[in-house]
């Protein structure tokens, strides 16, 4: 680790708390100035142990040497207090136990004095390297914390993505001395969003540990577990229990991009910025509701008005038209009115029609089911349409111990309309129209059936197709409106829709299959 | 009949309905006080008495679900909703809370009147309420709790009978599913549709010429039943 580097402004924070100290290995033998220092202190008290003496009385000098000693050992750590201890033995042997001017000893007693001397530098020496241990502990993370308050502070006042992967991606840069990189999922894959410096292209096992990383929430690269073989390492940014992203960092020289020291202020830069971010996502979405509910009450505005503004002038027309054609008076032309009502029925079934495919479109479509009999179902369609079918001969044909389903009857009315409307209109003008339901593997089959040309050969899926395009379809003057809603509908309602001819060729069927879900086997204990 | 003619209250605040309605009455030999809103409404049914309300929903002054109770308090005419086609939940409510029927909007003129007519009918008939009702070829005596269909005895159950004699008493008038259920299972059941669906499918079995179309026991799609073929 280079010195220089040290003191660029960019790594002072994250180097700070690591100065030179006792036991840990880059400064194990202290710095030079503590030996000094220590040797000083010692001569200091030789000349004034000296001075003493000169004056007489000498017992309890030895204790003056527990000064330079305990000051060493505070100062300097372990191998300068001991340092400290053996110079200060050394120079009280030498000037002050007899033999004066020798290192000689002879006196035994002496000799525990030096002992004493070093037991005192080591065990002062520990102490004061477990308080500065904590004093730098203390400062290392007050150091973090006022980093990832600033973080912090930076990221409420950004509201867009991009941005907080930019403040996420230099922070990363500055604080660890790394270059960055931040990855966000966007259409299901991983997309560049920051980087600390331009043009990083992460090669193919790079972008493995960054998949990695994000599919499982835990970090992937050099340095971790998985992926090692990657020169970047990728944290994810989850929030929410979700994943948002990924942060790649590595050292420019190539080195281990996250040192062991570095690895929870990393990760609170990234939880800060994943915070962030899932606010940022948040507010769009909430943003993104607000929006669509605001179109949701345009369009159900609409419909309530289309509905209302074109059903009151409708509703005069048909009931001027019926009177009409019921009144048979004198210069009334009978075709006339039969042709005014029937026009006017139509534009009704049409009307009805927009409405229901506005509802499809929409998404409203609000199911009120209920049990309901088949035989009221259709009993109901042809009663709606008696005018409109009128000349065909209407066929009703149930089994007789049909189920009941669970249907939302206004919708399944509504579909019947559309599938006999329909026959109406491409069926021979004499023709039979046949309901007929039966028992169907799975559930049970509710078919209209017609006589009359049928659906063009091969065109039976093509016709599936306008069910949903509602494109103009080539058959009379139909729309193909009432057909997309037949299968809006009844999709809705989880049935399932199929157009045919039938096996004859004299004609086409269009069946509703209810699946076995939805019929309803009633208690029969309830007529009794 | 100008003089014992029927006098209708015609609440609805388009005024080509009103007209379109005050025709169609008039034709058919009714009395007509148009009101264009509830304060109205409430106002003539003071003045003018009316046999029959016919009451659009969607007033302008204020919810026509409730008028139905203020109108009930205040008079024992006839109560008719007038309600768009798809609004059944709106009629359900409607009939709940004590109107006679419904009229869908946009109007089939025969529906209209044979409604009407229907309603009047039940205010005669509140005081002196019949022993046997005739459907078609239906008997219902609902004295000696029997019923013959072509003058032969049909059997029926317990629930089956009370069933059909609830919509007896009512003829041609619509009923919830609400109002049959309880007053047959016992409000427990008053949302067990398919009970009523039971039922009716046996006493289709026994009474109806058609099973597969039925014109006795006539199903309003979401809302209830009627019984039809006694009106005339």
């Amino acid at each position: 680790m280079s010195q220089a580097a040290d003191s660029e402004t960019g790594r002072a924070l994250a180097d700070a708390p690591r100065p030179a100290r006792a036991g840990a290995p880059a400064g194990a033998w202290g710095r030079p100035l503590g030996y000094a220092v220590s040797a000083a202190l010692v001569a200091l008290v030789t000349a004034l142990g000296v001075a003493a003496a000169s004056f007489g009385s000498l017992t309890n000098l030895a204790l003056l040497y527990l000064v330079p000693v305990m000051a060493a050992a505070t100062l300097y750590g372990l191998r300068t207090g001991l340092f400290a201890g053996l110079l200060s033995s050394l120079a009280y042997n030498f000037f002050f136990l007899p033999p004066l001017h020798s290192f000689t000893i002879r006196d035994p007693e002496n000799l525990l004095t030096i002992l004493v001397l070093l037991g005192v530098a080591l065990v002062t020496s520990q102490l004061a390297a477990r308080v500065r241990q904590q004093a730098d502990l203390a400062e290392l993370s007050a150091g973090r914390n006022a980093a990832l308050a600033g973080f912090a502070r930076g990221l409420a006042g950004l509201s867009s993505e991009a941005e907080v992967g930019g403040a996420l991606s230099a922070e990363a840069a500055r604080l660890l001395g790394v270059d960055a990189v931040l990855l966000l999922e966007a259409g299901g894959r991983l997309q560049p969003c920051a980087a600390s410096a331009p043009a990083h292209a992460l090669g193919a096992l790079e972008v493995a540990a960054a998949d990695w990383a994000f599919d499982q929430s835990e970090p992937a690269g050099r340095g971790a577990d998985r992926l090692a073989a990657s020169e970047w390492l990728f944290q994810p940014l989850i929030a929410g229990g979700r994943p948002l992203g990924v942060l790649g960092i590595a050292r420019p020289d190539g080195g281990d991009p996250l040192r062991a020291d570095q690895g929870a202020l990393l990760a609170g830069l990234i939880d800060q910025a994943a915070l962030s971010l899932g606010r940022i996502r948040l507010a769009a979405k909430l943003a993104n509701v607000a929006r669509l509910e605001e179109r949701d009450r345009l369009r159900a505005a609409l419909l309530s008005s289309v509905s209302h503004d074109l059903r009151t002038p409708l509703t005069t027309i048909l009931a001027a038209a019926g009177q009409l054609k019921a009144a048979r008076g004198a210069g009334i032309d009978p075709a006339l009115a039969d042709g005014l009502l029937a026009e006017a029925e139509r534009l009704d079934r049409f009307v009805a029609n927009l409405l229901g495919m506005a509802r499809v479109e929409a998404g409203a479509l609000r199911l009120n089911s209920e049990t309901v009999d088949l035989t009221d179902a259709a009993a109901a369609a042809v009663h709606d349409l008696r005018n409109r079918l009128d000349g065909h001969r209407l066929r009703i044909d149930l089994e007789a111990d049909l189920p009941l389903v669970r249907a939302d009857p206004q919708l399944l009315h509504h579909i019947l309309i559309n599938l006999l409307d329909n026959a109406g209109k491409y069926a021979d003008p004499a023709g039979a129209i046949a309901i007929s339901g039966a028992h169907e593997a799975g559930g049970l089959a509710l078919a209209i059936v017609d006589e009359g040309p049928g659906l063009p050969a091969g065109r039976e899926a093509d016709l599936f197709e306008t069910f949903t395009r509602l494109e103009g379809s080539d058959r009379k003057g139909g729309t193909g409106l009432g057909l997309a809603i037949v299968k809006g509908f009844a999709e809705a309602m989880g049935l399932h829709v199929s157009a045919a001819n039938r096996a004859d060729g004299r004609g086409a069927v269009f069946t509703l299959h209810f699946p076995e879900a939805l019929l309803v086997r009633a208690p029969a204990e309830a007529a009794s | 009949m100008s003089g014992l003619a029927h006098k209708v209250l015609v609440v609805d605040d388009e005024p080509q309905i009103r007209r379109l309605l005050r025709n169609t009455l008039e034709r058919a030999g009714y009395q007509v006080a148009p009101a264009e809103n509830g304060r109205e409404a409430l106002r003539l049914l003071h003045i003018e008495k009316p046999d029959a309300v016919l009451l659009d929903l969607g007033l302008p002054d204020r919810d026509g679900l409730e008028l139905i109770p203020l109108i009930r308090q205040r008079s024992d005419a006839a109560l008719l909703v007038v309600s768009a086609r798809e609004a059944i939940a709106e009629k359900v409510s409607a009939l709940d809370l004590g109107a006679d029927d419904y009229v869908t909007k946009p109007f089939d003129t025969d529906e209209l009147l044979a409604r009407l007519r229907t309603g009047l009918r039940r205010r005669v008939q509140a005081s002196a309420e019949s022993q046997t009702v005739r459907a078609w070829d239906v008997d219902i005596d609902l004295l000696n709790r029997i019923v013959r269909k072509g003058g032969e005895e049909v059997h029926l159950t317990p629930k089956e009978y009370a069933f059909l004699a609830e919509l007896a008493r009512h003829p041609g008038r619509v009923l919830t599913h609400k109002q049959l259920l309880n007053a047959v299972w016992g409000p427990v059941f008053e949302q067990n549709v398919e009970y009523a669906r039971i039922v009716v499918r046996n006493l289709r079995q026994k009474l109806e010429d058609d099973p597969a179309s039925p014109r006795l026991i006539v199903n309003e799609l979401g809302i209830g039943y009627r019984l039809k073929g006694a009106e005339a």
